[in-house]
């Protein structure tokens, strides 16, 4: 489904379908079982829920994803982003918060690159000032 | 594509060279705090990070997957872009502070960067101040201090690539000072918290964690 450049919406979007938005919409959109593909075209300003969502246009508004939040090259968001994963092209413009705070998670957890999950072991004391100031390999 | 030189050739027979020219990678640079950083964040349950710098993709998603955490991206590096276009700083400190309207006491850990470095002493310390308070007992600072007085001619973007290294990348920006800070300029600026960890780096910077007690 794909609504085009010339349309303008205000009100309550809902479906059950993919969906892709070159228009504008102002209001709310729902799609809690599906995609959601705002093009380089489309303007929102809404609250927006679905599945998956993929900016490649302008959002104003909070945006929630029950799996995925993908904003493009050049795609827009002033607005707080809620989903367990999040991405965020060099080039695109985001403003806002991003919660990826998983239920159940615990403190310590901490997930590594590989995927594993292991119990983070607590930070060595802290030292009581400066540390000697060591010259690293860095930069 | 391949040029092929032909004897005799004029100039405008030769093909354009089309290929792109690939940007140069960012260097990578190995951290001792930011280990530290990420461990004391890790303690804390559902923690919440302020990250003053722009938006870096990557960044979030690797505190996301690491830590499952909130994030509140706050680019105060435009702020003082903004500012320092105008050369005139009256009135920076009032809107950098401005723009941390979160709750006392509701953020985990701040992603600094190297944003002191631009700002004035007045502006600094009021944002030290406003985000002292807004960190959680226990929360962590993590930040970068110039040691050398020069024109700063780019800002730069650090990106995360493991638990131990980042990368950065340069940006444009409109030329201004970098301002000094002695370490005891430092810990004065940031009073009410206590440094964790300072290591200072071949590059003359000071890479700080800072933890409120």
């Amino acid at each position: 489904m794909n609504i085009g450049k010339s349309v303008i919406i205000k009100g309550e979007l809902s479906g059950s379908e993919d969906l892709t938005i070159e228009g504008q919409v102002e209001g709310k959109i729902e799609l809690r079982q599906n995609v959601l593909t705002i093009g380089p075209n489309g303007k929102i300003k809404a609250q927006v829920f679905a599945k998956s969502i993929i900016v490649q246009g302008e959002v104003h508004g909070n945006v929630t994803a029950s799996e995925r939040v993908d904003i493009r090259d050049n795609g827009s968001v002033d607005g707080d982003l809620s989903a367990p994963r999040v991405a965020i092209a060099d080039g695109a413009h985001f403003r806002g918060s991003i919660d990826m705070q998983r239920a159940g998670a615990k403190p310590g957890e901490m997930k590594h690159g590989d995927g594993k999950t292991t119990e983070s072991k607590p930070a060595p004391a802290a030292t009581a000032a400066h540390s000697a100031g060591t010259p690293t390999p860095v930069r | 594509m391949p040029v092929t030189f032909k004897w005799g050739a004029r100039k405008g027979d030769i093909p354009p060279d089309t290929t792109p020219v690939p940007e140069p990678a960012a260097a990578v640079s190995t951290s001792k705090v930011l280990p530290r950083v990420i461990s004391a964040l890790a303690q804390r349950p559902s923690p919440v990070l302020l990250d003053l710098g722009p938006v870096v993709g990557s960044n979030i998603a690797f505190f996301g997957d690491r830590l499952a955490c909130k994030i509140h991206v706050e680019d105060l590096y435009n702020e003082v872009e903004q500012y320092a276009r105008k050369a005139n700083r009256d009135g920076l400190a009032a809107s950098l502070v401005g723009r941390l309207t979160h709750p006392d006491e509701s953020i985990d850990g701040v992603l600094c960067w190297d944003l002191f470095d631009y700002l004035d002493n007045a502006s600094g310390k009021a944002l030290a101040t406003r985000l002292a308070t807004l960190l959680r007992p226990g929360g962590v600072l993590y930040g970068f201090f110039g040691t050398t007085p020069v024109d700063l001619l780019h800002y730069t973007r650090f990106a995360v690539a493991s638990e131990s290294t980042f990368r950065q990348k340069a940006y444009p920006a409109t030329a201004v000072r970098r301002n000094v800070l002695l370490t005891r300029d430092i810990n004065r600026m940031f009073e009410g918290l206590v440094v964790a960890e300072s290591v200072l780096l071949k590059s003359s910077t000071r890479e700080t964690l800072f933890r409120k007690p």
